[in-house]
């Protein structure tokens, strides 16, 4: 097995389990957080998929990410400070006006 | 020696990942998603991506986690001890789901073959039905690039 298939396969657990952290937690800063996990294990996947086809594609778009990921802990900080300074929300249990 | 420093860093990737995903106080959690951050810039440079390991390094580690950090300062601490830990439910019933959703993506991985962008297009231009059209692309290009 190449080296390459390893890192490809932690970058797929590197995922699941920010898709996991997402269903279970409570709080709604550690959410955000295993998102980023969830954006993390998609840069490990397209590096390590550039470094066995062997270009520096998958690289920049890694790069892209980033930025998006900045912007997205930004949005979702934001969304955070106001649903608690408007409702007092913290958990993600609380915030049930959709469904009610 | 390569697959040394890949079982170090992936072993601390993991022991990080789960600090991320079970620990109970926020803090901790942004300390544990810290070492994450490391781990993979570690995997980057394994990787021979040396300028996104260093950007890793500049916009996650200082960047987001101070951002995290000064959210978490803003929020009064009673509100949020009362919603740390996990939906214990929640966890038994997406552990079996997500455990069949990786084992057919791992299998297929290991099993299955990749495209290699530089053999396919050499594949395609040695099809029978390519070749004619070789010559008569290449002459109208050196007509385009004369006449015009």
């Amino acid at each position: 097995m190449k080296i390459e298939v390893a890192y490809i396969l932690i970058s797929i657990f590197l995922f699941l389990s920010g898709l996991f952290g997402v269903i279970i937690r409570k709080n709604l800063i550690t959410l955000l957080v295993s998102t980023e996990l969830m954006l993390n294990g998609v840069n490990l996947g397209l590096v390590s998929m550039d470094k066995m086809v062997g270009g520096v594609e998958g690289q920049v778009f890694a790069l892209f990410m980033l930025t998006v990921a900045a912007a997205e802990v930004a949005v979702g900080l934001g969304l955070v400070v106001a649903i608690f300074r408007l409702r007092g929300y913290e958990g993600s249990s609380e915030i049930t006006q959709l469904r009610d | 020696m390569e697959w040394l420093i890949f079982g170090f860093l992936s072993l601390w990737l993991l022991v990080s990942v789960f600090g991320t995903l079970f620990l109970k106080n926020p803090v901790h959690v942004i300390l544990a998603f810290l070492s994450v951050i490391l781990a993979i810039a570690g995997i980057f440079l394994h990787l021979g991506a040396e300028l996104l390991a260093g950007l890793q390094l500049i916009i996650y580690a200082v960047a987001i986690i101070v951002f995290y950090v000064l959210v978490i300062t803003t929020i009064p601490w009673e509100k949020v001890k009362k919603f740390e830990g996990i939906y214990k439910r929640e966890a038994l019933m997406a552990v079996p789901f997500l455990l069949i959703s990786f084992l057919p993506i791992a299998y297929m991985v290991l099993k299955g073959k990749f495209a290699v962008s530089q053999k396919v297009i050499t594949e395609a231009t040695s099809k029978a039905w390519v070749k004619p059209y070789l010559p008569t692309t290449s002459f109208l290009l050196r007509w385009l690039l004369l006449y015009f």
